[in-house]
């Protein structure tokens, strides 16, 4: 049995309503499909209404001469079937035999890749006052103001060569260099300072090509000279970092972590992880972690440029960068943006044994995302790294240290780690390179320590 | 002698000399447009139509008997109210009714409804509501056709109504001055929506503007089926000859609202009533019924076969599912 | 490579398309051996034949409705309006049939309607139009303004071989006025690209057809007596437009002046000013500024049509004004 409605029908494009003139039909009938049940008017016509199905008039809802709006229940029937109240069905479509336009081809709001990167970025910067009356800024100075941090203070003391003393683009532009220059005093600057030296250059050349040792021998002569072959690996890194530097302008931007509460954390949970695990808590599932959450905030550093377009990729395959023996290799953790920091450790763990076992496949060093390099492992405190391309940025670790710090003026011990970021200048500027190394900073600053395994 | 039904199938090429068979084909798709129109009045009164419901009780003979005269690579451009030329050219009840239920499997996708879908396949081009806005169309059809020698004629149709727009005159005549392999049928059915014939023209026929473009014009019986499909037949064979193109001036009578949710209640009750006795349905039947070429048990054959035929159709696609509402976003220019 | 007009340009085009696609043909008033009322088909009846160069009935609706109908079922029609202001006796099947074919049927138009465009001839009300803004509204069809015989010729080419309705605007005024080098060869403008004809980074200036050798005009004697560099972007294609370059050109100038032919409200510049405040809102440094015709018919006589179309000097106050805000 199921239970079939009669529905009020749209008798004509502008009617919103019909009246029940006669019901020809009394709740227990038996009703044969398409047997007029019923008569209803509307403003532009009387009709005799057909059964949508055969069956029992089972109740009637609306009685005669009452007036209700188009689709609604008047009835119910009760049939024999298994039929559906209402073809509402909202399974997917089968295949039509007209093919699928997609609107992608077209799209409704066509944006620039360059305004995209700004959009995601100026929200978070810390906005300036409302402009005091009297002086007009349009809104490229107030963006300029922005990003180049110039304070609205600043800005009503620089003088302005517009219509009515208006400041002009070329007037901020003016004070933001001499200020850049040094010749205006102001506190830290929002832009990172980009890397003095031209990666450019000291890459030029060098590039793996094959040379005869006897010709070499000519020019290195034994003992005093040694001619290594170059391994596979090592001629690809050298084959994969001029590509970087001839492909990305390379920046990169130095902020300063303090590490202490994470290092209390782990110290805490070392030897209760290791037993459950069965495998060493390190550093890299905190900062792994701290990266993809700092993408989700700021897409655009997981991303890379072909042609004129910008790919965005929407989910994080985070690449480690590891030493073996034989050179660098970057096994790349999958889908990080789907794993907790339990899984992430996990995942990191299971790359770097397979990496020192020589286990890896493949796929495991095929499509990252996003780089980290901890080079701190070795000491180094400060370092540059080269970007894993087609990627536009990579994150360089440098070694966690206790430091003395001033701390709300007072001097205090903090276990600290230089972290770098390079970034390619195409599509990711200082602004946005500056805040997302910024947000890796504060969350790992901020880290749950109450946080349990 | 009667004829089985099994042997009823989408017509492919006819003689110009009806057979009996072919009678009872012309009488099967006649039948099986009135109740494919009921069908939807039906729909439309159970709430399941989308939209409005127009339907051509009283056209049947003109819609038939005219896509009776084309071959399969003849070109037509039919009206709403002519689903009888649509089944004939060899249109499937169920695209019908996914068509016009706007379902996202239908010809266009539920992007256009009514009869306003294409087919290239069976070179069947809808009608747009702009109703004499296809004619120019349809002469550059038959502009091309011939360009490429491919022997076909294009036939095309308009109401009383739309013969009074300006693109049937542009299309009429440059049809005319190149002598293109195009037929024009004018459905003359006595009303535009609300308006009579005598507020719509002062010429005495339609036919008689053929004098004026210089090509032949006639006007015949529109419910007499088998009339239709001679003059149409006479005017697509000289159109395929290379004799330019006619004019074809049918007079039937639109025996419904201009929609279905119009009471016509302009429409004297008299008229109404002469022009049943005319419908061109029973009088085809008792004709075949008279000339032994049907009897009781083929038509009750036929009647079922028709009857499941809609049932099929009609569920089909009332259970297709609409289109998503993206689906219709893209796709306005080619690529 | 040839000196030609911007006419020869057109011509050029349209003969090599025909020689190249059997299924090109052109269809208009007085286009066969008459060779057309600006002559762009001269003599193209006598090589093509009657068939591919076919002379029309004076009917603009039955024109655009049979060249729609040969592309719906695989021809690629040139059809030729007299003058740009005689298509809106065709309207309606541009908007109504040849606009609304791909969406609704899937099924591709391929056609081209030469539109003979623009004032600056005397022309009067009837003989002027600028049309791109009846139609610029209407999904479906494209519309390309070239403004010089390299880009008339290579856009006509992609115009016809393009699979939608393309209406091609040529300005009259500038047939026989401008010369230029136009490649032999089988050379493409992509439609939807603009392009950049001057460089500068004070203002940028979009404009198209007529206007945009105005334009150019302006920026030099603007750069010469008050050293404003404008930059001048040739928009080429107006449907669709360039966005990309549109919103680049914003960012590396923050000043924008507009200058169109057709009249002011409703025109193209509308359209093009609404995409850069909502989108690169925050590289302007300046107000949007518009510089188009009166909203009034073309006038017929001399100093009437002067005073109420755009010229240099009109744009260069406008660069003033900007530059100077």
């Amino acid at each position: 049995m199921a239970r079939v409605e009669v529905v009020m029908p749209q008798m004509g494009e502008s009617i919103a309503e019909g009246t029940i003139v006669k019901w020809h039909k009394k709740v227990g009938d038996d009703i044969k499909k398409d047997e007029t049940i019923l008569e209803i008017s509307t403003d532009k016509v009387d009709s005799e209404i057909p059964s949508p199905a055969a069956g029992v008039l089972s109740e009637i809802v609306v009685n005669e001469q009452e007036t209700v709006a188009v689709q609604t229940v008047i009835a119910y029937l009760e049939t024999d079937g298994d039929v559906v109240t209402k073809e509402t069905s909202k399974e997917t479509a089968p295949t039509s035999e007209m093919p699928k336009v997609t609107a992608e081809s077209e799209s409704v709001t066509p944006e620039i890749t360059v305004s995209k990167g700004r959009e995601r970025v100026v929200p978070v910067v810390q906005p300036l006052e409302r402009p005091v009356a009297g002086r007009f800024y349009s809104p490229l100075v107030m963006n300029i103001a922005r990003t180049e941090g110039v304070s609205m203070s600043e800005l009503e003391r620089i003088p302005g060569s517009g219509t009515d003393g208006r400041v002009t683009k070329k007037d901020i532009l003016t004070y933001v260099e001499a200020k850049k220059l040094g010749a205006i005093t102001l506190g830290a600057p929002v832009s990172p300072v980009p890397t003095p030296g031209a990666p450019l250059e000291r890459a030029v050349g060098v590039v793996a090509k094959e040379v005869e040792v006897a010709e070499l021998r000519k020019k290195y002569p034994a003992p005093q000279h040694d001619i290594l072959q170059m391994s596979t690996v090592l001629q690809k890194m050298a084959e994969h970092m001029v590509k970087s530097v001839h492909t990305s302008p390379h920046v990169e931007a130095i902020h300063e972590v303090d590490m202490t509460n994470i290092v209390k954390h782990r110290n805490q949970h070392a030897v209760e992880f290791e037993k459950k695990e069965g495998f060493k808590l390190t550093f890299t599932p905190y900062i792994v972690d701290a990266v993809v959450k700092a993408i989700k905030k700021y897409p655009l550093v997981n991303s890379s440029v072909e042609g004129d377009k910008i790919i965005k990729k929407n989910f994080v395959n985070l690449g480690i960068a590891v030493a073996s023996d034989n050179g660098l290799i970057v096994p790349v953790v999958k889908h990080a943006e789907e794993k907790n920091f339990l899984g992430l450790a996990r995942a990191v763990n299971d790359l770097a044994s397979r990496t020192r076992n020589k286990k890896l496949t493949p796929e495991d060093v095929q499509g990252g995302t996003f780089t980290i390099s901890n080079f701190g492992v070795f000491g180094t405190m400060v370092g540059t790294p080269i970007i894993n391309q087609p990627q536009v940025a990579i994150l360089g670790t440098g070694a966690i240290k206790k430091r003395v710090v001033v701390i709300d003026d007072a001097i205090a011990i903090r276990s600290t780690a230089y972290f770098t970021l390079s970034f390619d200048h195409r599509i990711v500027d200082g602004a946005l390179g500056g805040m997302f190394l910024e947000e890796i900073v504060q969350k790992l600053q901020n880290f749950d320590t109450s946080m349990k395994f | 002698m009667p004829v089985s039904t099994e042997e009823l199938k989408p017509l492919r090429t006819t003689p110009p000399v009806l057979s009996n068979q072919n009678r009872v084909e012309l009488y099967y798709y006649m039948r099986l447009t009135r109740e494919c129109d009921n069908a939807i009045l039906r729909l439309y009164k159970q709430g399941k139509m989308v939209g409005g419901a127009y339907t051509g009780k009283g056209n049947e003979a003109t819609a038939v008997g005219s896509a009776f005269a084309l071959k399969k690579h003849d070109y037509i451009f039919p009206l709403h109210r002519d689903l009888g030329a649509h089944l004939v050219k060899g249109q499937s009840l169920r695209n019908i009714f996914l068509q016009l239920l706007g379902r996202g499997n239908s010809f266009t996708g539920g992007r256009d409804g009514t009869a306003h879908y294409a087919d290239p396949s069976l070179k069947i081009y809808g009608n747009v509501s702009h109703l004499a806005a296809m004619i120019p169309v349809a002469v550059g059809v038959a502009l091309a056709s011939r360009m490429r020698k491919e022997h076909a004629v294009v036939m095309s149709y308009i109401g009383d109504g739309g013969s009074s727009l300006g693109e049937f005159h542009e299309g009429m005549n440059m049809a005319a001055v190149m002598k293109l392999p195009f037929v024009l049928i004018i459905e003359n059915n006595q009303y535009a929506y609300s308006t009579p014939t005598s507020k719509q023209f002062a010429a005495q026929r339609l036919s008689d503007r053929a004098l004026g473009y210089g090509v032949p014009g006639i006007t015949i019986d529109g419910t007499d089926v088998v009339k239709v499909y001679e003059a149409c037949r006479k005017a697509v064979d000289r159109a395929r000859m290379g004799g330019g193109p006619s004019l074809i001036e049918t007079i039937t009578m639109r025996m419904h609202g201009h929609s279905a949710s119009d009471d016509a209640s302009y429409v004297p009750k008299r008229m109404v009533e002469d022009w049943e006795r005319k419908d061109p349905i029973s009088r085809f039947e008792k004709i075949l019924t008279n000339d032994r070429v049907l009897n009781e048990t083929v038509m009750l054959q036929m009647n079922k076969k028709i009857s499941a035929a809609i049932e099929d159709a009609v569920q089909f696609a009332l259970e297709s599912p609409y289109p998503q509402g993206g689906d219709g976003a893209g796709g306005v220019y080619s690529t | 490579m040839a000196v030609m007009t911007y006419i020869e340009a057109i011509s050029k085009g349209m003969w090599e398309e025909m020689e190249r696609d059997e299924s090109v043909f052109l269809m208009g008033e007085d286009i066969g051996e008459y060779g057309g009322a600006f002559k762009a088909t001269k003599g193209f009846q006598q090589h093509f034949g009657e068939d591919r160069v076919i002379d029309t009935v004076l009917a603009e609706a039955a024109i655009i409705g049979a060249a729609t109908g040969a592309a719906l079922v695989g021809m690629r029609p040139i059809a030729e309006m007299q003058f740009a202001d005689f298509v809106t006796c065709g309207f309606n099947q541009l908007v109504t049939n040849a606009a609304k074919v791909h969406y609704r049927w899937h099924l591709s138009v391929p056609m081209v309607v030469r539109l003979p465009s623009g004032g600056y001839i005397h022309g009067g009300p009837y003989h002027s139009a600028s049309p791109e803004g009846w139609f610029f509204h209407v999904p479906g069809l494209k519309i390309v303004a070239p403004s010089t015989p390299y880009d008339a010729k290579g856009l006509l080419k992609a115009a016809v071989r393009d699979n939608n309705p393309v209406l091609f605007l040529e300005y009259k005024y500038l047939y026989r006025r401008i010369k230029d080098e136009v490649p032999d060869t089988d050379y493409l403008v992509e439609l939807g690209k603009g392009k950049v004809t001057r460089h500068g980074n004070d203002v940028v200036i979009f404009t198209y057809g007529s206007t945009h050798h105005q334009s150019l005009e302006a920026a030099e004697l603007v750069s010469k007596s008050d050293g404003v560099e404008s930059m001048v972007v040739d928009l080429r294609t107006l449907c669709p437009l360039d966005k990309e370059l549109i919103f680049v050109s914003v960012k590396s100038t923050g000043k924008v002046l507009i200058v169109h032919e057709d009249t002011l409200t409703g025109g193209i510049g509308g359209e093009v000013a609404a995409l850069i405040s909502e989108h690169a809102f925050q590289y302007l440094d300046a107000p949007i500024m518009r510089l188009a015709s009166l909203d009034t018919p073309v006038p017929f006589a001399p100093p009437l049509e002067e005073f109420n179309l755009p010229d240099t000097s009109k744009i260069v106050a406008g660069i003033r004004k900007l530059s100077s805000y």
